[in-house]
């Protein structure tokens, strides 16, 4: 069946177009997506007669001089043919129809639409319609029984059904396609055909196939398919002499079969590969005419099928199989497969010359860019969600709900003394939350008449007013928000990120370098994250900024990159408790930043060790140092946990991903270095002039070096004398004395030898660095020792003394250190408690195991000991600190509870202190013109030049020792102690403040040293005003101690 | 023993709470508790937990077992044995009337969870009667029965010793004689 294809030419515009031959044959009538129907005489016709039907023709039928055409104006119109005029309305649909087609004599059209019905309309009465309903999708494709009886369908629900027109029913429908939700994402428009004639077969194109389904039986009783034909099929057409099916499919191959033996007759390849989606059969048989998707026209001529009935048979068994080239007009593929045409090959159905294929694209396989993160609220779940959580932190919960009967938004607090829950109806529509103990920001996306809205309601507002709100710009809309301590941000849609006061006043602004993906804000830190450029192969290039306001603004993190994991994105950003910034990424690892590693970050858990399942994960909603938890919510099989039921929190250890925790010694090694790494908050927080937690750091510390002094043992046992030489290095000077202990007692002298020229060596470093430390440190010290002593009555400075040697960091051991010094250039022949701790230490440890100096390691074990032992009065006051959140000094919400206490003016020089603290310059002031009053917390202040009790000592050191002569140093001390205590608080006092009265008058020594400090002092302005307030504690007059103890009272 | 006695003992049971406030540990002589921190799962006893749902000071996290799933498994394995079967908790029907009765809004699917409780405590004293009835009819000295609660043994315990009692007064009153038969058909 040998068969030309003529070149293709242009007919409409390209789109869905659709083709037909007049009842005679002799003109082609084509149809288009730009509203025109074209006549052509013959495929060489240069001057197709057009006729403009409506903005856009989804499919034509004709006949008896009768076009009937769907347009996009939801019509089925009638034209005359071939005039063109208008002929009225066949009828109408509530959207466009999407397939018409005539019945055998033409008395009828049928028509399917998108609406999901299919109509039957009488030509001659327009008003005689039956509507097929029971498709639930839109009308891919209708055709008629030739016998008038039936009528067959296809739709987007994926099935193909049969009707019954006269009754309107449906007789069978097979579940074929696959489903759409409409015509233009159909995978094949699914044109049925209806074997002319005998109207025994029916065609049905599903997937590569043709499946012919038997009328009445309904059964499939053959399936038409080719081998080369790789992609759906879009349309079928049957023969006029109904022995041959043509079709047309996306790929644009041509295909003709013989129906009775299933066997492939011709084979054409669309020039372009374009998706076929019009094909017509010349009513005489011989000429096929197709149109594409690109609007082209196309025939294929020579097909001399219903003439040669009686040759079919033989050629049916010769398949020919002719691939056609470009345009021979084309000339950039002069000769390229030219002749490839017409290779005959007898028996075999299927030549694949693999050569066919579409031209060559230039193929990019580099990395390819990955899709930059949108911009999240850390702690929220997916904005399409209907309900959702829209913040969860460690404040409270916020969450929005947004369906058919509600949009509001619930908020929560954990903490109900923070304040009760509220209810708001989100009328706005905002979409992004966050949540402190100030106050609540909701912010709200723009849209076309409305700006993009900033919502705050500061709950804890003094005044009437709890509310405000602010428009952004036209434009311009809030992608990211969070809260600090007495200010909001806002990072917008035009890369800005704008600060506020939590009042409502509009602060700084600043650009930022790229499209932002979330903000965090802490106390007076703010950390954000954003786009630095395009990530490539998955991986997300972020970068991060970390600026700090309050007194000194400064940028801390300059905008590094952001290190995720692998192939994964961010899921949360935020600070612990404590305030050290800290994120997660989609791979579930936690990374913190080091701060004392020059701002690095540490990964220190992996939450998907954790999880049992492959797609279980964690949700974060806080992390804390002290006590070490991540906080998250587990969410089996989801990345996200649902509002209801209320999810449960739950909490994961920190674990730093050192190697080999199994074994003992890197068990010890992990712990000693995350205990380290999170408690490294601590010195942020004392320079950064937050109250700490002293007694949470001395036993840090202590945990620390017990973990040293462990795996020095260790490491002695196992022969490893240089590592336990590199471990002592790491040890403070007093435990590095336990360590020569216990080498010589197991008789390592060699080992002992150097760790005792090591423990020198930290002495001299020690005293080496002492003036500088005193001017690096000591700011830092009475910023400690002021924000620490509120909580410590008069006695615990007895302690302090006593227990000073527990205090093992070396600006500690440095300062007592000094201490001793002034003291030895008093009376020289009086050690100070330390160094004859030391030296007792390293004689022998016979003072008796109840000496907590004597048994550094026993100490450390108990060290909770410490504060209460002492402390009986005051105790209590020592454990208020456990509260996770951060305490500025200034506001002290915890007096309240300390002035039920004993020590009434103990929280009233704290308040008072405070106050100072805030303002230094009034402390000053007052200063010079109040004398200082006797509060017994001031003392503390003091005891850094000297005590009460040390005066008391060095008097009485003597009539102690003449009592019991035999006294080791320490014991003196502790005999001392007790003796101290025996004085009535009176005689404390008067001790005391001769203590002060000294430090005035007595020891020149100190007035050198305070103009030093002074000198010092100019040269830092922090310190200074850290160093008068320290110093000149107590300048308050009585009213406003009195005042001071009346708001304790409240 | 009294049912309030035995309740008294299970409010000894642990549960987590959800406190919404914050306090420090609280040393008591059964231990210490805490730190309580709002918003944080923090286990604390039943008599603490409802006192403190009481004051709206906390959600409580129902036990695991607590959940129709969990519990209609349990409801059928105990439908389908002869014996007793292992309970989720050994105060399970304290727990679950402690529980309904005081928090039942923290509590998802409270009614479903009281009936299915009520199902197998039911099937379980069905049993108790059952093992009761023939341990008498057979006249057995002594009998094992596993995995019953003390709530459970609690509700048949004073019935059962009294019938005992009762009838062996009343077989030893027999005549010897005639105790033969009489014992026989009053059985």
């Amino acid at each position: 069946m040998p068969c030309e294809r003529k070149p293709m030419r242009y007919g409409h515009s390209e789109g869905h177009t659709d083709v037909c031959f007049d009842d005679a044959g002799k003109y082609i009538v084509t149809c288009g997506s730009d509203g025109d129907v074209r006549i052509w005489e013959s495929l060489d016709d240069d001057d197709p007669k057009s006729i403009n039907v409506g903005e856009k023709v989804y499919s034509l039928a004709l006949k008896n001089g009768k076009l009937v055409t769907a347009a996009s104006n939801n019509t089925v119109q009638i034209h005359t043919f071939p005039e063109g005029d208008p002929d009225g309305i066949l009828t109408r649909f509530t959207t466009n129809a999407t397939h018409i087609t005539y019945n055998r004599s033409g008395s009828r059209v049928a028509a399917g639409s998108s609406d999901f019905m299919v109509k039957v309309v009488e030509m001659y009465d327009s008003s005689q319609q039956k509507t097929l309903r029971g498709h639930t999708a839109p009308i891919l494709s209708v055709t008629f029984d030739p016998k008038d009886e039936f009528l067959a369908s296809a739709s987007c629900d994926g099935s193909v059904a049969v009707w019954k027109i006269e009754e309107q029913t449906q007789v069978t429908s097979w579940p074929l396609l696959q489903k759409s939700n409409d015509v233009i994402n159909a995978k094949s428009l699914c044109r049925l055909a209806w074997q002319p004639k005998a109207a025994k077969l029916l065609a049905v194109p599903v997937e590569t196939t043709v499946q012919l389904y038997q009328r009445d039986s309904w059964a499939q009783v053959g399936t038409l398919s080719d081998d080369l034909g790789t992609q759906a099929i879009n349309v079928v057409a049957w023969s006029p002499c109904g022995k041959f099916l043509a079709a047309g499919s996306i790929g644009g191959l041509l295909t003709v079969w013989d129906v009775e033996s299933k066997l492939c007759v011709e084979r054409q390849k669309h020039e372009k590969g374009y998706t076929v989606c019009g094909l017509a059969w010349h009513p005489s048989g011989g000429q096929i005419a197709y149109t594409d998707t690109e609007g082209c026209l196309g025939v294929l001529d020579g097909l001399s099928s219903s003439s040669s009935s009686s040759s079919t048979t033989a050629s049916s068994t010769t398949t020919k199989v002719s691939l056609w080239s470009y345009m021979k007009a084309s000339p950039s593929h002069p000769n390229g497969l030219d002749k490839f045409v017409d290779d005959d090959d007898a028996g075999s159905a299927i030549v694949p010359p693999a050569a066919v294929a579409a031209p060559l694209r230039p193929v990019y396989d580099g990395p390819m860019p990955t899709p930059p993160q949108k911009a999240f609220q850390p702690g929220s779940t997916p904005a399409h969600l209907m309900h959702r959580f829209m913040m969860w932190n460690s404040v409270g919960i916020v969450r929005g709900y947004n369906d058919d009967q509600d949009n509001a938004i619930d908020v929560e607090f954990h903490d109900t003394a923070v304040h009760h829950a509220m209810h708001l109806t989100n009328s706005l529509g905002h979409t992004v939350a966050d949540l402190s103990q100030e106050a609540v920001l909701l912010a709200c996306p723009g849209t076309d008449e409305l700006a993009s809205k900033l919502q705050c309601l500061h709950f804890s507002s003094w005044d009437t007013n709890k509310e405000w709100m602010v428009d952004l710009p036209k434009g311009e809309d809030v992608q990211a928000l969070c809260l600090g301590q007495g200010w909001a941000a806002a990072a917008t849609s035009a890369l800005i990120l704008r600060l506020f006061s939590i009042g409502g006043v509009q602060r700084e602004l600043f650009s930022l370098p790229g499209p932002v993906v979330c903000i965090a804000g802490h106390g007076e830190q703010l950390l954000v994250v954003y786009h630095r450029g395009t990530g490539f192969d998955g991986e997300q290039a972020l970068g991060v900024q970390l600026l700090q306001f309050g007194q000194k603004r400064r940028q801390v993190i300059h905008g590094e990159p952001l290190p995720l994991s692998r192939k994964s994105h961010l899921s949360w950003l935020g600070f612990t408790a404590e305030g050290t910034p800290c994120f997660i990424d989609s791979e579930g690892v936690v990374r913190l930043l080091n701060r004392s590693l020059g701002n690095m970050w540490t990964p220190v858990c992996n939450t998907r060790d954790n999880c049992k399942g492959k797609s279980d994960h964690y949700w974060m909603v806080g992390v804390h140092e002290n006590p070490q938890q991540l906080r998250c919510i587990p969410c089996k099989g989801s990345r996200y946990p649902p509002t209801l039921p209320r999810p449960a929190v739950a909490v994961l250890p920190f674990k730093l991903p050192l190697c080999q925790t199994t074994t003992e010694k890197g068990q010890m090694e992990e712990q000693y270095w995350r205990s380290v790494l999170l408690h490294n908050h601590y010195g942020f927080l004392s320079s950064s002039g937050y109250e700490i937690d002293e007694e949470g750091q001395s036993q840090a510390q202590k945990e620390q070096q017990e973990l040293l002094m462990k795996m020095f043992a260790l490491s002695c046992k196992l022969e490893r004398e240089f590592r336990s030489v590199e471990l002592a290095e790491l040890m403070t000077q007093n435990v590095v004395t336990l360590a020569i202990r216990y080498a010589s007692r197991s008789h390592r002298m060699a080992l002992a030898q150097r760790l005792s020229d090591l423990a020198l060596e930290k002495a001299n470093q020690l005293q080496g660095e002492e003036p500088q430390e005193e001017e690096e440190e000591e700011p830092l010290q009475y910023t400690r020792r002021n924000t620490g002593s509120h909580r410590q009555a008069q006695e615990e400075e007895v302690d302090e003394e006593q227990g000073q040697e527990e205090h093992m960091d070396e600006g500690d051991v440095a300062e007592s250190k000094r201490q001793g010094k002034s003291r030895e250039s008093l009376s020289i022949s009086s050690p100070t408690p330390l160094i004859s701790c030391i030296s007792g230490l390293g004689r022998s440890g016979s003072a008796g195991g109840q000496n907590r100096v004597t048994n550094v390691l026993d100490s450390m074990m108990s060290s909770s000991k410490k504060p209460t032992a002492l402390l009986s009065s005051s105790g209590s006051t020592g454990k208020l600190n456990k509260t996770p959140f951060l305490k500025p000094l200034a506001p002290r919400p915890k007096t309240k509870t300390q002035s039920t206490l004993l020590h009434m003016n103990a929280p009233k020089a704290a308040n008072k202190k405070a106050a100072e603290e805030r303002e230094p310059a009034v402390c000053k002031l007052k200063q010079t013109e109040a004398p200082p009053p006797a509060s017994p917390a001031e003392n503390v202040e003091n005891k850094k030049h000297k005590s009460g009790f040390q005066l008391w000592l060095e008097d009485n050191r003597r009539i102690i020792l003449a009592d019991n002569p035999d006294l080791e140093e320490t014991d003196v001390i502790k005999e001392a102690i007790g003796r101290f205590r025996t004085l009535s608080a009176d005689d404390r006092l008067t001790w005391t403040e001769r203590a002060k009265g000294q430090s005035g008058d007595v020891a020149d020594m100190k007035k050198r040293k305070r103009g030093e400090e002074e000198s010092r002092g100019d040269k830092n302005g922090q310190s200074e005003a850290d160093e008068t307030s320290a110093k000149k504690k107590k300048p308050v007059d009585t009213s406003a101690k009195l005042s001071a103890f009346a708001f304790n009272k409240n | 023993m009294d049912p309030s006695e035995v309740e008294f003992l299970a409010e000894k049971e642990v549960v987590k709470i959800i406190p919404n406030f914050s306090l420090d540990k609280i040393y008591l002589i059964g231990g210490d508790l805490g730190p309580f921190n709002p918003g944080l799962p923090v286990d604390v006893p039943v008599w603490l937990a409802l006192n403190l749902k009481q004051r709206q000071k906390c959600r409580i996290v129902p036990p695991e077992w607590m959940d129709v799933e969990k519990l209609e498994e349990i409801r059928e394995l105990e439908r389908k044995e002869d014996t007793f079967t292992p309970v989720p908790s050994p105060y399970y029907m304290e727990l679950t009337k402690l529980l309904l009765n005081h928090a039942s809004d923290n509590i998802p699917k409270a009614d479903e969870i009281r009936t299915l409780v009520k199902d197998i405590w039911d099937t379980r004293i069905a049993k108790l009667r059952l093992s009761a009835d023939s341990f008498i009819s057979q006249q057995e000295a002594h009998a094992k029965l596993d995995n019953l609660t003390l709530m459970e043994i609690n509700t048949t315990r004073s019935f059962l010793l009294d019938t005992l009692n009762c009838m062996y007064k009343l077989r030893s009153n027999l005549q010897p004689g005639s105790s033969g038969g009489k014992a026989q058909d009053h059985q």
